[in-house]
């Protein structure tokens, strides 16, 4: 377990990335307080793992999923979403995307305070027009531990809960991506360790891709991998990581600053 | 500067929007309080202008007692009078006709007619007539008139040299110089004189020395113009005063409005920051220091709104008289009432702060611990607590308590000498109990009235059962927004339930007292020649010629007259409506009695009474009793076989006829038809009762006119709110929009989501408005003792709920847009 320099292949070459940035710059304003976000990143997510992107505060981190999940739209480069070129795309191919191809968790504000548990679940498939498959909804339900809580308001439910629930309705559309924001960033360890679990079992049973930002080199070593991130670039990455590797990384990244 | 003030009002300029929204609702409340104190200026000066007989040049009016003509040459030679113009109207027989002949100077500030054409008359035996003169009595300029003053005095020939025009037309009136006028009577008394003073004239002096030169035992009292004027307009708008009081209640309903749409914005705003008050709690600010932060912040609004919507109802208020005046209508200017101004910024400060209380003790009242929960989580509680209740059932007790109190204190119908200021006053108070108890209780309500208007919304998928949901899951802010809507939509259900039954009261009234377009009668009561009727009816210029009986009857104590004209007999007469009984079956022995003649007399439909007339008496049974008056307001409707009974003559007393056709022109041929039947006989006499008609109307007009305009502000607000409001929760709202987008929500989606939203509330809002507002206005209508009937204009009230519910739907239009365009990510990043 090294740190490699950061895979400069391209990222769709057998066809295995779920999603990829190819030469993705992000600039925000313009003039002399122009800041570049993202500075011209390369990266490949593989189909079923679990990657974990990390970095110092102000790295780009939360730019770069952004542009990766269609939320924003990148000032030069590519975002490749399986065998689709998501820049230059009209709002309207981008929203059926986040409606029917990639799921979200955020850091919070992840519900809508009107909908139950259950609605807030199914929101995206409704969006669609589609019907849950019951026994996924029934499966997810179980292992999240909602069971009981499904006709609750977010408002009634504690932190970690919505968290799990923001993740049940992430998963229920099977979406071929999941980000995830520093989810567990607001939550107890416990909590935080029961919603890692989760989407490691994600990946493992269901062989959903997800990645995730986080800050914690503790959840980052839930991953398959950790890809690291410095003033907008691609800083390095770490296979199969173990929280002193990853420690030893970030210390490494911020001495280097 | 204390910190926490410094912070809010950093807040406030970093997003001018969401003040500017707050403060809309004060500057239009500020707007429409300041443009009523313009319309009521209007009004006012327009009233004065119109209806005051005293022209505005006067000064001073030499009155009620005796002044001679050599009073009035030494009047003018008091020093300071610049023009003294004495008044005489003198009633005469011109040929068969009543001729008003009445002095003017002709020319200068005191003359009270334009010229039209021809001149005025200058030399003796010339006369000016009015253009409607013109027409009635065929006096063309140029034609001569034989005029009588009375029976003593030898008649006296005079030439038409011109036609003026008069303040008001009546088509009997021709003016002249005083010295023609004060020709055809032989005593040398003057009604009045009116006086304009030279410029820089000390008043007090020349009213004394006009005072000395009338000085003796009948001595005339010397007023000044300005009171003699207000006294007439006074006496002219006296009759329509009750109406004026309706209008009045709806003004003072406006700014009840404007105060409850401006807390319930601030509890918006307030909610929206809930998490920065914590924030700010939680690093140690005190309460008390957030409470007068939050005032101070209502205060700045209140001034800067204040100003603005004056400067904007000044700005209005003086386009009136020229956009009137390029439609053809003369209005007064409403001037510069500056201390109105100041009082008007006053109020709008003195509301914005009240309004402002509340919530901002509510909102300072914020535990430190909201600034770690979602502001999502506290924007979304719907349920309410347990002394919310109390205070919404205390409130709902104290509306209906007033409710209660104004129906003991109803008056009587047709009371005389009735003030309705207080019952008005009460049922406004007991409104405002009732919107403070809806504000109150209202997340409760809205969930029912939700339920229902959301059922069909829900059907058409996620998007409409997001919008519901949006709505009922957030109960309290769909209940503050909800809750200005229905002010506005019980205002204008006020309106047309209380103007619909005003309708109905006039055209009752009308048809009363003129159910055809002419009156032909015999002067003396001794009956038409027999051949009259089908004359008139074979003229081709007439038609319903109908003859009628009517004479004096006394019944259980009752001194009324009787008609044979039977209910049927002209279709204006179907206005005429009944309160109980029925007209089916009617015919010898029964009657149709007027309302008050069953109240006196104390009958009921079913009973049998004796009438009795010149010592004859019949028996008749009460077969139905009007809502109002009687056909040519007579009390008692009776058959022909009975009136002849009763000692009435075979001879008509007179006959009525309608027109031909509509139009002046066929009303011209119908009076000269009826004027050929009588051959100038001066025994008869036709009223063109359609003129009557048409200046009650003209008068109804006027006011509904004004009353529409000043609601038309009360409007205006309440929609306003709306607007502000549904901005307000839009953008309060623009996470869960993120969000919304974020797991694919399409833009056009959330755009159909929130205006769908909006509109729900204009549903929930207008449904609430209608169920407070016609109970309401039929209370008011009471109230003013008009003898109106409780009206319900359906079509109309379903079309204020499909405009509201449109206009609410309009108002999330734009925010809705906003909302929808802005990046996901943006979205949920804004705090
Ligand atoms: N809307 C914006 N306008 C201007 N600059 C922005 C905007 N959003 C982010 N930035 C800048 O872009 C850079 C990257 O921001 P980003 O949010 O991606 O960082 P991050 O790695 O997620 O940091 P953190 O770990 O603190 O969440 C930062 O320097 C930030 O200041
Ligand atoms: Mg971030």
């Amino acid at each position: 377990m090294h740190i490699r320099p950061a895979s400069t292949t391209a990222p769709d070459r057998d066809g295995l990335a779920a999603v990829a940035a190819v030469d993705l710059v992000k600039v925000y304003g313009a003039g002399d307080t122009a800041v570049r976000a993202l500075d011209g990143v390369t990266v490949g997510f593989d189909r079923g793992r679990f990657t974990a992107i990390m970095g110092p505060s102000g790295s780009g981190k939360s730019t770069l999923m952004h542009c990766l999940a269609g939320l924003d739209t990148a000032t030069s480069g590519r975002v490749m979403l399986g065998g689709t070129d998501l820049t230059a795309q009209p709002d309207r191919v981008l929203t059926k995307a986040r409606r029917e191809r990639i799921g979200f968790v955020f850091q919070s504000f992840n519900l809508l305070p009107q909908l139950t548990a259950a609605d807030n679940i199914t929101l995206p498939l409704d969006l669609a027009g589609r019907k849950a498959d019951p026994a996924l909804f029934d499966r997810l339900v179980t292992t999240l531990g909602l069971a009981g809580r499904l006709t609750h308001r977010p408002s009634e439910l504690s932190g970690g809960q919505q968290q799990r629930v923001a993740l049940a309705r992430a998963l229920v559309s099977r979406p071929e991506v999941l980000f995830a924001d520093e989810p567990t960033g607001n939550l107890d360890s416990r909590s935080g360790a029961e919603v890692l679990t989760l989407l490691r079992e994600a990946t493992r049973d269901l062989g959903q891709t997800v990645v995730m930002v986080t800050h914690d080199a503790g959840a980052a070593a839930y991953a398959d991998r950790v890809v690291l991130l410095a003033d907008g670039r691609l800083a390095g990455e770490i296979h199969q990581p173990d929280i002193a590797a990853v420690t030893e990384a970030l210390q490494a990244l911020a001495a280097g600053r | 500067m204390n910190p926490v003030l410094r912070t809010q009002l950093s807040g406030v300029s970093r997003r001018p929007a969401r003040l500017l929204l707050t403060g809309l609702a004060v500057l239009v409340a500020s707007f429409v309080v300041y443009a009523t104190v313009l319309a009521q200026q209007i009004t006012e000066r327009s009233l004065l202008n119109g209806l005051s007989g005293t022209p505005e040049a006067t000064d001073l009016v030499v009155r009620e007692g005796t002044v001679t003509g050599a009073q009035l040459a030494r009047i003018a030679a008091v020093p300071g009078v610049a023009e003294a113009a004495g008044r005489l109207e003198v009633g005469v027989q011109a040929g068969a006709e009543y001729l008003t002949v009445a002095a003017d100077p002709g020319t200068g500030p005191l003359s009270m007619v334009a010229p039209v054409s021809g001149r005025y008359p200058a030399a003796a035996g010339e006369l000016a007539v009015t253009p409607r003169t013109v027409q009635r009595l065929g006096l063309t300029t140029g034609s001569e008139v034989e005029l009588r003053a009375g029976d003593e005095t030898p008649p006296v020939t005079a030439r038409i040299v011109g036609v003026v025009e008069p303040p008001s037309d009546y088509g009997d009136t021709a003016y002249a110089p005083l010295g023609t006028v004060s020709a055809l009577v032989t005593e040398d008394v003057l009604q009045r004189v009116e006086i304009r003073l030279d410029a820089g004239a000390d008043a007090t002096a020349v009213r004394e020395g006009i005072a000395a030169v009338v000085a003796g035992p009948e001595a005339p009292e010397v007023a000044t113009g300005a009171d003699v004027r207000l006294e007439e307009a006074q006496a002219m708008v006296g009759e329509i005063n009750q109406m004026f009081a309706v209008v009045g209640m709806f003004v003072a309903v406006a700014v009840a409005a404007a105060g409850l749409i401006a807390a319930s914005t601030f509890r918006i705003v307030f909610a929206q920051r809930m998490r920065q008050l914590a924030l700010l709690r939680a690093v140690g600010a005190g309460r008390s220091a957030l409470v007068r932060a939050l005032v101070v912040e209502g205060l700045l609004t209140g001034v800067v709104a204040g100003l603005t919507g004056v400067l904007a109802a000044l700005a209005v208020g003086h386009t009136v008289r020229p956009a009137a005046g390029a439609l053809g209508v003369d209005v007064a200017s409403p001037g510069f009432p500056l201390a109105a101004a100041a009082a008007t910024v006053a109020l709008a400060v003195l509301i914005t702060v009240l309004a402002v209380l509340a919530p901002a003790f509510s909102a300072a009242r914020v535990s430190p611990l909201e600034a770690l929960r979602t502001a999502a989580t506290t924007g979304a509680r719907t349920g309410i607590g347990g002394g919310r209740r109390l205070f919404g059932l205390l409130f709902t007790a104290a509306a209906l308590g007033g409710v209660a109190v104004v129906l003991a204190a109803l008056p009587e119908p047709d009371a005389q000498d009735f003030d309705p200021s207080p019952l008005l006053l009460g049922i406004v108070a007991s409104g405002a109990c009732a919107y403070i108890a809806l504000i109150a209780l209202g997340p409760v309500l809205v969930r029912p009235v939700l339920v229902v208007a959301g059922w069909p919304l829900r059907r058409l998928g996620p998007v409409g059962r997001l919008a519901v949901g949006g709505v009922g899951g957030s109960a309290r802010r769909a209940a503050a927004v909800s809750v200005v809507v229905a002010l506005g939509v019980t205002l204008i259900a006020g309106t047309l339930v209380g103007g619909a039954s005003v309708q109905v009261l006039a055209e009752r009234e009308l048809a009363a007292s003129a159910p055809a377009d002419f009156e032909l009668s015999a002067s003396d009561g001794t009956g038409l020649p027999p051949g009259y009727a089908g004359r008139a009816a074979a003229s081709g210029a007439l038609t319903r010629v109908t003859p009628y009986r009517r004479i004096d009857t006394t019944v259980g104590g009752v001194e009324t007259a009787a008609t044979d004209l039977a209910l049927t007999a002209l279709p204006r007469l179907a206005d005429l409506d009944l309160a109980a009984g029925t007209t089916d079956g009617f015919g010898p022995g029964r009657t149709v009695i007027a309302r008050y003649v069953a109240d006196l007399a104390n009958l009921r439909v079913g009973d049998t009474t004796a009438v009795t007339a010149g010592g004859r008496t019949v028996r008749l049974t009460v077969s139905g009793i009007l809502s109002d008056m009687g056909p040519l307001h007579s009390g008692l409707v009776v058959d022909g076989s009975d009136l002849t009974g009763l000692g009435a003559k075979a001879a008509p007393t007179g006959l009525l006829a309608d027109a031909s056709a509509d139009g002046e022109q066929a009303r011209t041929a119908g009076l000269h038809a009826l004027r050929d039947l009588t051959a100038g006989d001066p025994r008869y006499g036709v009223a063109v009762l359609a003129d009557q008609r048409d200046q009650l109307r003209g008068n109804l007009t006027v006011v509904l006119a004004i009353a529409i305009a000043l609601i038309g502000l009360t409007v205006l607000i309440a929609v306003v709110g709306v607007g502000a409001t549904t901005a307000l929760s839009v953008v309060e709202r623009v996470r869960e929009s993120g969000l919304l987008r974020a797991v694919g929500m399409s833009r056009g989606g959330l755009r159909t989501m929130l205006t769908t939203e909006s509109a729900l509330y204009g549903v929930v809002g207008a449904a609430l408005g209608i169920a407070l507002g016609v109970p309401y206005a039929w209370l008011a209508v009471r109230a003013t003792g008009l003898n109106a009937p409780l009206t319900v204009p359906g079509w109309q009230l379903a079309a204020v709920f499909a405009a509201l519910v449109a206009l609410t739907a309009l108002a999330g239009v734009m925010p809705a847009r906003r909302a929808a365009r802005v990046s996901p990510v943006t979205a949920l990043t804004t705090d």
